[in-house]
């Protein structure tokens, strides 16, 4: 630290400044600390969020109104059970949050004036992707953290306090974080292809819903396991709180004919969302560092 | 202190002629160097270059002697730059934003708030707690000034900076630069030269990608001679009386009853003559160029559309 005045300033406005070396790992802190004021207080976040609300609390209204021993017979008295279905949204809705905050975290750098201002600061790409990233993380899994907060009321209410498979419900909620963090690469990876911000949002949408689903469904048509989906792999969300999963049914469709369905496995599962996040997240990273600001 | 460069830079996009075609120059230590050119003469892809906003096509560009493409962070650790219009996080407040800045940059807590309290007081900042999508365009570009300024970076690279703003901010934001730049090297683009030749020490006047001239301002301003000149008396004066200063002259017309505008050859001796014709036709309370010396170093330099074709 010097004593000597900076000239040129208003006298007693400034004195020297201090500027210590940051390291990678402290701006990415606040990088993830600033992108998650900024999604906190987005409408997108709201939105998101009441959708989510009224999903649930619409299904447990009805679920309420329908009895608890009703509730009891049709789940087969298994609050594991209860859960596996209650949560089955849990993926469109990592899908959706994945798609508004992922969609376009690194689109917007090179469509909107927010590229002028953060890339043009000492924080290396990688760095900023990671802090946004992590950021997208942590809201999708605040969203999906309400879905489970309502269904585990549910279950709660429905088979009482003491009958709740808590490690279950923490793997799958454990799953769920992994399926995020699966979801929000591919979305980086096309905000890093696209332009704008809306295509991203939507192709990320149309990609991780309709596009991996469809696959699914025409592969599994042909007769085989669909292990390179990643809709497929966040079957192991609900499969785990599943205690009659079976990872092959067949269905008979008419005389002589078959329909097989797969579901993946936690380890199958996993292993699809771990693949996806090594090849789709250093994938982002390399079109992000390599991106150009032409507009 | 700072400095930066260019090497041989040339950038081409995928369409279009080059934006840049073999560029190299050099400033370092302190002072203000303007960036003059027509829209579209490559002045905002120099900054971007610069910035590692864009990759150079041949050459390198270096900031306090390190290559943004080689190492971003290093570069930039001492570089407050105002490129196009930055926009920060619309949800976020002004104080936010820049603290933001002051972060990435390595300052502690007590010196972005200090930070803050010298830009609000040179820049006269909205109300920190504003929300950023809140702020009108100069509040807004004001509030980018700022985050360039923040932890008094060595080196200042400036797109237009007085873009969109009204005449008080950027008389407000000239006086920042005429300050910043006895310590600092201030590098801007801008299409106002009476800002830049109020600011600016050297110039680098830049057409259809090549640099046509880069030399003092003082120096570019003194090879110009200015061929016109306005003159305004303390009374009316009849057209009839102006015969001895239509005698030099070359063309002469009246603005108003006490205003007249006289083209000339140029030459001082002319001008000295013209002077002492006004000055026997009634007290003459101005006598002076109709535009600015710069400007007309710029008209000289660069044609104009119609004379292009």
């Amino acid at each position: 630290m010097t004593d000597a005045p900076t000239v040129g300033f208003p006298e007693g406005e400034l004195g020297p400044v201090v500027r210590q070396t940051v390291t990678d790992f402290e701006q990415w802190v606040f990088v993830t600390f600033h992108q998650l004021s900024h999604y906190v207080r987005t409408n997108r976040f709201y939105g998101l969020l009441a959708f989510v609300v009224l999903i649930a609390g619409l299904t447990l209204a009805f679920e309420v109104d329908a009895g608890i021993a009703t509730v009891r017979v049709q789940q087969l008295f298994r609050p594991s059970e209860y859960l596996s279905n209650y949560l089955v949204y849990t993926g469109l809705f990592v899908v959706l949050s994945a798609a508004f905050f992922g969609g376009d975290a690194l689109s917007v750098d090179f469509s909107t004036g927010t590229g002028y201002y953060m890339l043009v600061l000492p924080i290396r790409r990688p760095v900023l992707l990671a802090g946004r990233y992590a950021a997208a993380a942590l809201v999708t899994m605040a969203i999906v953290g309400v879905y489970y907060v309502f269904g585990t009321v549910g279950a709660v209410y429905f088979f009482g306090a003491g009958s709740i498979p808590w490690t279950l419900l923490e793997a799958s909620y454990a799953i769920a974080a992994v399926f995020t963090l699966a979801a929000l690469s591919v979305a980086f990876c096309i905000s890093a292809f696209v332009r704008s911000p809306a295509a991203g949002v939507l192709v990320t949408v149309l990609a991780l819903y309709v596009g991996f689903a469809t696959l699914q469904g025409t592969i599994e048509l042909a007769g085989f396991e669909p292990w390179f989906s990643l809709s497929y792999a966040g079957g192991a969300m609900a499969a785990v709180l599943d205690t009659d999963f079976v990872h092959l049914q067949t269905v008979p469709l008419g005389e002589d004919q078959y329909y097989t369905i797969w579901s993946a496995t936690v380890s199958e599962g996993l292993e699809i969302m771990a693949g996806y996040v090594a090849v789709f997240l250093p994938l982002s990273a390399y079109l992000y560092q390599r991106k150009e600001s032409t507009g | 202190m700072g400095s930066f460069e260019l090497a041989g830079v040339s950038k081409s996009f995928r369409t279009g002629p080059p934006a840049l075609t073999d560029i190299s120059f050099r400033y370092e230590g302190a002072g203000a160097v303007g960036y003059l050119g027509p829209n579209g003469a490559g002045k905002t892809t120099t900054l971007k270059l610069l910035v590692g906003l864009l990759r150079p096509s041949a050459g390198h560009a270096y900031v306090n002697g390190v290559d943004p493409m080689v190492d971003r962070k290093q570069a930039l650790w001492d570089v407050g730059a105002l490129i196009e219009t930055p926009e920060p996080y619309p949800t976020l407040n002004v104080l936010e934003a820049l603290d933001a800045v002051g972060r990435a940059r390595g300052l502690n807590r007590d010196d972005i708030d200090r930070e803050v309290d010298r830009c609000h007081a040179l820049l006269d900042l909205p109300p920190l707690g504003q929300r950023v999508g809140w702020l009108s365009k100069g509040q807004l570009q004001r509030v980018a000034l700022a985050s360039a300024l923040m932890g008094n970076p060595s080196v200042l690279l400036l797109d237009e900076p007085t873009s969109g703003l009204d005449p008080a901010e950027r008389v407000l934001v000239r006086r920042t630069l005429n300050q910043l730049k006895r310590d600092h090297l201030v590098f801007m683009s801008s299409h106002q030269m009476f800002e830049v030749s109020e600011v600016c020490d050297q110039l680098v006047f830049l057409d259809h990608g090549r640099v046509l001239l880069r030399d003092r301002v003082d120096r570019v301003a003194g090879r110009i001679r200015s061929r016109e000149v306005d003159v305004e008396f303390d009374r009316r004066v009849d057209p009839a009386a102006m015969s001895g200063v239509r005698a030099v002259a070359a063309d002469l017309s009246a603005l108003s009853e006490r205003r007249w505008r006289i083209s000339f050859d140029g030459s001082d001796a002319t001008r000295v003559r013209l002077l002492a014709a006004c000055q026997s036709v009634a007290p003459v309370v101005q006598f002076a160029n109709t535009s600015l010396l710069l400007e007309e170093a710029y008209l000289e330099l660069i044609p104009r559309p119609a004379e292009d074709s």
